[in-house]
């Protein structure tokens, strides 16, 4: 439901666009505020119920792919949410207290898993260099 | 007709950018190459060279910022002596297109943003290939990465400032990690972080 928090057990995936990519790596770019964005945008993975991370990254390829022009290079980056929240509060200077929240998106192309990182700024490269540090796994995009 | 660009340099050069048309969309560092052979050996556009001035002045008179980009990438190709240059050129041509096939109607990298970049690089000509992203504001953003505890990033702002980040073991307690950060003009940048030691481990 929206507004739910993500336990800090459970993982969330972002979507790297190419211009996030170097070479094969991800960059802190990634976890960068768009100007117009009050969150960062994520996917609660367990919130769609697959039996292993394989099917939860193909059920969001196949949502990415309906939503969004992917790139070639695209990644898709997984993380813990409780590793990042708490990386963030120990390493910010500010002792920065992230949430993530459940926001699904309906419309077009439904999106239930969509979620949000919240209290990030759009200055924040201090932190976004702390969140690719938790990145654990990563995946094309693209199928 | 557009602003004027200023780059650091040893000589002062006017130039006309020829009446060409740049193509907008995918570009490739092929037409750098291209660009290069129809338009420089002759130096056909530059009007007045005083080498009593300290800077270089482009004038362009094209009308959109992605030409500006453009034009901008094209120039900095060959102004600067470094081994990587080229490499470097070729990846923001690709950030270039990356950014056009995210949004068709951005310019690609923010022509600001790149005019910072290129100066902080021409000033320092001893530092290492950087990897270089851009922001979701399509600003160029560089880090340098050492083993796992050194990183030292540096978002390049359209206005001349900079923000960076530096991850570095503590002096004291090397298993633990100072984190930095901080905002400056480029020109200040590296007064600002060598104290750090940062220069010691982007510099070759």
């Amino acid at each position: 439901m929206k507004g739910d928090p993500i336990p800090d057990q459970h993982h969330v995936a972002r979507l790297c666009d190419n211009k996030h990519i170097d070479g094969v790596f991800i960059q802190a770019t990634a976890f960068m505020l768009k100007s117009r964005d009050d969150s960062l945008s994520v996917n609660w993975l367990e919130f769609l119920n697959c039996s292993c991370r394989e099917s939860e990254i193909d059920e969001l390829r196949n949502t990415y792919s309906r939503k969004l022009k992917l790139g070639a290079r695209a990644k898709i980056a997984v993380m813990t949410v409780g590793e990042v929240r708490e990386k963030v509060l120990k390493e910010s200077p500010d002792r920065r207290n992230l949430k993530a929240l459940h926001d699904p998106e309906y419309g077009i192309v439904n999106d239930p898993s969509h979620s949000g990182i919240y209290n990030l700024k759009h200055d924040d490269e201090l932190i976004a260099e702390l969140i690719l540090e938790t990145v654990q796994e990563t995946y094309p995009a693209r199928k | 007709m557009l602003g004027v660009s200023t780059v650091s340099g040893d000589k002062f050069i006017d130039y006309h950018s020829p009446n060409r048309q740049l193509h907008s969309g995918v570009w490739n560092p092929r037409d750098i190459q291209n660009y290069f052979e129809s338009y420089f050996p002759e130096h056909k556009y530059v009007t007045s060279v005083n080498t009593e001035n300290s800077e270089i002045y482009t004038r362009s008179w094209l009308d959109s910022e992605e030409a500006q980009v453009q034009e901008l990438i094209f120039w900095i190709r060959t102004s600067i002596s470094i081994p990587y240059w080229e490499g470097l050129t070729n990846r923001l041509v690709t950030l270039f297109n990356d950014a056009k096939e995210e949004d068709s109607a951005s310019p690609g990298i923010s022509v600001g943003s790149l005019r910072n970049f290129y100066n902080f690089f021409q000033s320092h000509t001893d530092l290492k290939c950087p990897t270089i992203s851009l922001t979701p504001d399509n600003n160029i953003y560089a880090s340098w990465r050492v083993d796992q505890k050194k990183v030292f990033s540096v978002l390049f702002l359209p206005n001349g400032d900079t923000r960076f980040v530096i991850f570095k073991p503590n002096d004291l307690h090397p298993e633990r990690q100072t984190r930095i950060s901080g905002t400056t003009t480029t020109d200040m940048l590296k007064a600002e972080v060598a104290p750090h030691g940062v220069w010691d481990w982007i510099s070759e």
